[in-house]
């Protein structure tokens, strides 16, 4: 059983509040991720647990117990870098043994230690090696070997794949998934890829400014975002969102913007007029055929054909440009014109200031 | 004409070729005259046109300078017997020397070393007081010569190896400071926190991530350092020139002395007091190359 608490926990650097009052309850064997934008204090937060930065108020909590004085070698934790930190003096092996060696384990069992971990992240053939001779992803699997080895009942992970290349973060991705659901052990993951966050999370916990904005499952976060922020935030291609103006008009509250008016549907009759933005995930827009929402028609101005989907772009001489999903199999020309539609239950408005408007 | 890129590589690479030849010629054209010279009968030190490779080469200049051989001294000129009694030091400064500057040069990499980690890492001295204490070295080392005698002198350190050695510790630690600084800035930090997570101590740490891999860097120092030490003339003449003589010091005596410019005896004393670093330099090669390359980490 192990849980991480952080009991208001706050870390400044002179002026700058880095995390700003924060409380969370990570379960045991929950996979939790923090993401946001670079700055946003995730990394921070997760130095503070491993031990690297000591709060500036606050408490930290693992199992029940406050660990805000322990070394990072106390708090059974586990953790993987961003920049693997692999030992480049020390083989493969080695690498891999250390922790285990640390911590006094007779040689025999470290030897089988390290055999079985290996077996698990599948890196046998690169025990001998030293880590200069192996690619980055084998230097990643090779440090979470490293950390896995001396089973810690937490593990947290430092972006761990954002020195990857693409192709290899999926295939890595799917790894750090499987680790997961084969150990039953906690996961801190912090990354400012949503993808990843969408991805791998239980639960995600968004962050910005040192703040907690939104935390849920990856489905609430997408489909029900709090603000303009993490609706802007999850999602690719993002969700469309025009800044523009609610206007009180003959049938009900409109929107207006440079490029179209529309009217809103019933649910926002209540919503005072005044700037803001409107939202749409490219996916929920439709094109051709508008049942129940409203509609404009407009020039397809560029057409992005991605095999399975193809992304149509109109207005682009907005700094964003309006994005339409459409399944690939559909024909579509450059410069036509089509009926764009915004069916009701998929548009979001937010307040000027950010908020959502329910 | 315009040239392809492999020709205008070529013409460039050629070109390099033909500087750094220039500078070596210039580099090592008085270390080639000094063995030269030191080989040479005393006739052919002021030989004109000069000789560049005696056909009369002799081992009489080391005999008379390192082995002490009154006998060899005896040649038609009649002086070198006097030259030879007067002088007749070089293994004693060769000791001296050798003692002052390996015992300073340690002391420095080694206090330079843990201060530069608490620079690098706890940044227990600010940008500024690291520039103050590169500052010490810009003061020429003449004008510390009154103050540094009249409190040598109170303390009994004058013409002593301690002396020497305590001068020496302070006027290097700047560069150990700030060379090994470089080195261990070079260490990622998460290497030392990976280490750390995953239960070593910090001295732990520090013995078996970050020493192996700044090991050149310290090594390199090193040699930088004892060059330096091993070498220096101006604070050994003037504070220990009795009872404590060092290489240089003794150098200069057959400059001075009252036979008239000695030229082979003085190359042979001088390469005596060059051979001691190359050998050193051979020994750690290995670690040069890599510590003068910097960089040796994987980021």
């Amino acid at each position: 059983m192990s849980r991480i608490e952080l009991v208001n926990l706050r870390k400044e650097y002179g002026n700058v509040v880095a995390v700003n009052s924060m409380d969370l309850t990570i379960e045991d064997g929950e996979f939790i991720v923090f993401v946001g934008p670079s700055g946003c204090g995730k990394t921070t937060t997760l130095r503070m647990i491993a031990g690297f930065e000591d709060p500036t108020a606050g408490n930290i909590l693992i199992n029940g117990e406050v660990v805000n004085e322990k070394e990072p070698g106390d708090r059974d934790l586990g953790m993987v870098f961003q920049s693997h930190a692999l030992f480049p003096h020390k083989n493969v092996a080695d690498n891999i043994a250390f922790g285990l060696r640390m911590k006094k384990v007779p040689q025999p069992e470290q030897a089988r230690k390290v055999k079985e971990v290996s077996e698990l992240v599948r890196i046998t053939h690169l025990l001998g090696k030293m880590p200069a001779q192996c690619s980055g992803g084998e230097s990643q699997r090779i440090a979470l070997a490293r950390t896995l080895v001396t089973e810690p009942s937490n593990f947290l992970l430092d972006e761990p794949l954002s020195s990857l290349d693409a192709k290899l973060r999926r295939e890595l991705r799917a790894e750090c998934d499987r680790l997961h659901d084969e150990l039953q052990k906690t996961f801190v993951y912090v990354t400012h890829d949503q993808e990843e966050a969408m991805t791998l999370a239980d639960r995600i916990v968004v962050m910005n400014q040192g703040l907690i904005v939104q935390m849920g499952s990856p489905m609430e976060i997408y489909s029900d975002p709090v603000s303009y922020f993490v609706a802007d935030f999850f999602g690719n291609p993002a969700m469309n969102l025009v800044e523009g103006e609610f206007v009180a008009g003959a049938s009900g509250l409109e929107f207006h913007c440079s490029q179209f008016n529309i009217p809103l549907p019933e649910k926002f009759k209540n919503t005072a007029p005044g700037k803001g933005s409107l939202g749409i995930r490219p996916e929920n827009v439709t094109i051709g055929t508008t049942d129940g929402g409203a509609s404009i028609n407009s020039e397809i101005e560029l057409v992005e054909p991605l095999g399975k989907d193809t992304l149509l772009y109109f207005g682009t001489e907005a700094v964003r440009p309006f994005v339409a999903v459409i399944e690939g199999t559909q024909e579509v020309k450059r410069h036509a014109k089509v009926d764009v539609g915004f069916p009701d239950e998929a548009i979001f408005l937010f307040a000027e200031n950010g908020d959502r408007i329910r | 004409m315009s040239m392809t890129k492999s020709q205008r590589r070529h013409t460039f690479s050629a070109f390099r070729y033909l500087v750094l030849t220039v500078w070596l010629t210039i580099v090592a054209f008085p270390m080639f005259w000094m063995v030269s010279t030191s080989f040479k009968p005393d006739r052919e030190w002021f030989a004109w046109p000069p000789v560049y490779i005696s056909e009369n080469a002799t081992l009489q200049n080391y005999l008379v300078v390192w082995a002490d051989v009154s006998e060899y001294a005896v040649d038609e000129t009649g002086n070198l017997e006097t030259v030879a009694q007067s002088l007749q030091r070089p293994w004693t400064a060769l000791g001296n020397s050798a003692l002052i500057s390996v015992i300073s040069t340690t002391l420095t990499v080694l206090f330079g070393s843990v201060l530069a980690y608490g620079v690098s890492r706890y940044g227990i001295l600010s940008e500024g007081r690291m520039f103050q204490l590169l500052m010490l070295r810009m003061v020429p080392p003449i004008v510390l010569i009154a103050p540094i005698s009249i409190w040598y002198s109170a303390l009994g350190l004058l013409d002593s190896i301690t002396g020497l050695v305590m001068l020496y510790f302070l006027t290097t630690l700047p560069y150990a400071v700030w060379m090994s600084k470089s080195f261990i800035d070079e260490v990622p930090r998460e290497m030392e926190q990976a280490a750390e997570i995953l239960g070593a101590s910090r001295m732990r740490t520090i013995w078996e991530v970050v020493l192996p891999l700044v090991r050149s860097g310290l090594v390199a120092t090193f040699l930088f350092i004892l060059i330096l030490t091993w070498s220096e003339y101006l604070l050994a003449l003037l504070l220990s020139k009795t009872a404590v003589v060092t290489l240089p010091v003794e150098l200069s005596k057959y400059q001075g002395s009252t036979e008239g410019r000695v030229y082979g005896r003085q190359a042979a004393l001088s390469v005596g007091i060059t051979l001691p670093l190359i050998v050193v330099g051979l020994i750690i090669r290995k670690h040069l190359a890599r510590g003068f390359s910097f960089g040796m980490v994987r980021r």
